[in-house]
């Protein structure tokens, strides 16, 4: 299991950040925009899906759906602020394992938005947040690593 | 400020304690708040000190009620006691005071751990800022009320890539004791 590319979406599904962690063209990174923002969708469905009276929501959402290459998956915060994993690995994915890494994310987050400096909403750009990302990741193994900032 | 000192530090009277995320995030939010008034970080920077110079005399008192210390016999004694005793109490992490000069008139304060500072990632456009400059307007403030006229500069900073926090004090002058009253009264 390695982790191909993390995200995070705000409340609006205004994309605040978008990393893959392997070396990645302008067109690769189109991609993974692009099975980011489809996977809202899936979020959304799976959200409205679960939601009985008096339910609460679970952070992790789990596998939100598999494309050709990726396995999507999905954690929701209590503000709305989404994470999006993409793991791209046939082997099986222990859910587990993948939960522990969302949470990281999600108190990393936390944490990157408590930065005073830091303007609520927008792009997350620091170096920190991405060298945490990095370590957060590197928990699995995977084939290189790469320096890729936000892209739009 | 942050009361209390660490568990079962030495003289460490029960005081007061709150949360330190919310001191944090305060502390933040005023700092980024002079920013946007003031838009000259030269400008924050002596604001900062200068609300922190408000804040040590105040805070001198409390502490010399409070803390179960003797009279200081130099300079030496006194930057001691703001390292090991004063901010544990206030800010419940404590310094070491290294560096002195050879005429022991300066020291630095060195601090590894700073809860003002957590979180913090000084975005590049406020490299000049001295984010945690309240605090050298507090030591001199409070050092000034025991006749003690310091200057207080950052030299190090962790939020600037160096190793630790460190807090320049330099001694200016020694006063001695006066009285608002005269010999005749």
């Amino acid at each position: 299991m390695t982790i191909a590319c993390v995200a995070f979406i705000g409340p609006q599904n205004n994309p605040m950040y978008l990393r893959s962690l392997e070396p990645a063209s302008d067109d690769q990174y189109m991609k993974l925009h692009y099975v980011v923002h489809c996977s809202l969708d899936a979020v959304e469905e799976k959200v409205l899906l679960k939601r009985g009276p008096g339910d609460v929501q679970e952070s992790y959402l789990g596998l939100l759906y598999p494309t050709e290459d990726y396995r999507v998956y999905g954690y929701l915060t209590n503000t709305h602020v989404k994470i999006i994993v993409l793991l791209d690995d046939e082997a099986p994915v222990k859910d587990d394992l993948v939960m522990r890494v969302m949470k990281r994310l999600h108190n990393l987050y936390v944490d990157t938005t408590s930065n005073p400096f830091h303007k609520f909403g927008m792009p997350i750009s620091s170096p920190r947040f991405d060298a945490a990302l990095e370590s957060i990741v590197s928990v699995y193994p995977r084939p290189g690593g790469s320096v890729g900032g936000f892209k739009t | 400020m942050l009361r209390g000192g660490p568990p079962g530090a030495r003289n460490a009277p029960s005081l007061e304690q709150i949360n330190a995320e919310v001191f944090t995030l305060t502390y933040g939010s005023i700092v980024r708040q002079l920013i946007s008034d003031f838009e000259d970080i030269e400008e924050v920077n002596k604001q900062l000190e200068q609300m922190g110079y408000n804040m040590g005399i105040r805070l001198v008192d409390e502490f010399l009620a409070k803390a179960k210390i003797t009279r200081c016999s130099s300079f030496k004694d006194t930057a001691e006691v703001v390292a090991k005793q004063a901010l544990p109490m206030f800010l419940n992490v404590s310094a070491n005071v290294a560096n002195w000069s050879p005429d022991q008139t300066e020291c630095s304060l060195i601090l590894t751990d700073n809860p003002l500072a957590d979180f913090v990632e000084l975005p590049e456009e406020h490299r000049d800022l001295k984010y945690c400059n309240v605090l050298a307007g507090v030591v001199r403030g409070a050092l000034e009320m025991v006749n003690m006229e310091v200057e207080c500069r950052w030299v190090g900073d962790m939020l600037k890539g160096d190793d630790c926090y460190e807090l320049r004090v330099k001694l200016k002058e020694h006063r001695d004791e006066k009285f608002p009253y005269k010999d005749d009264d």
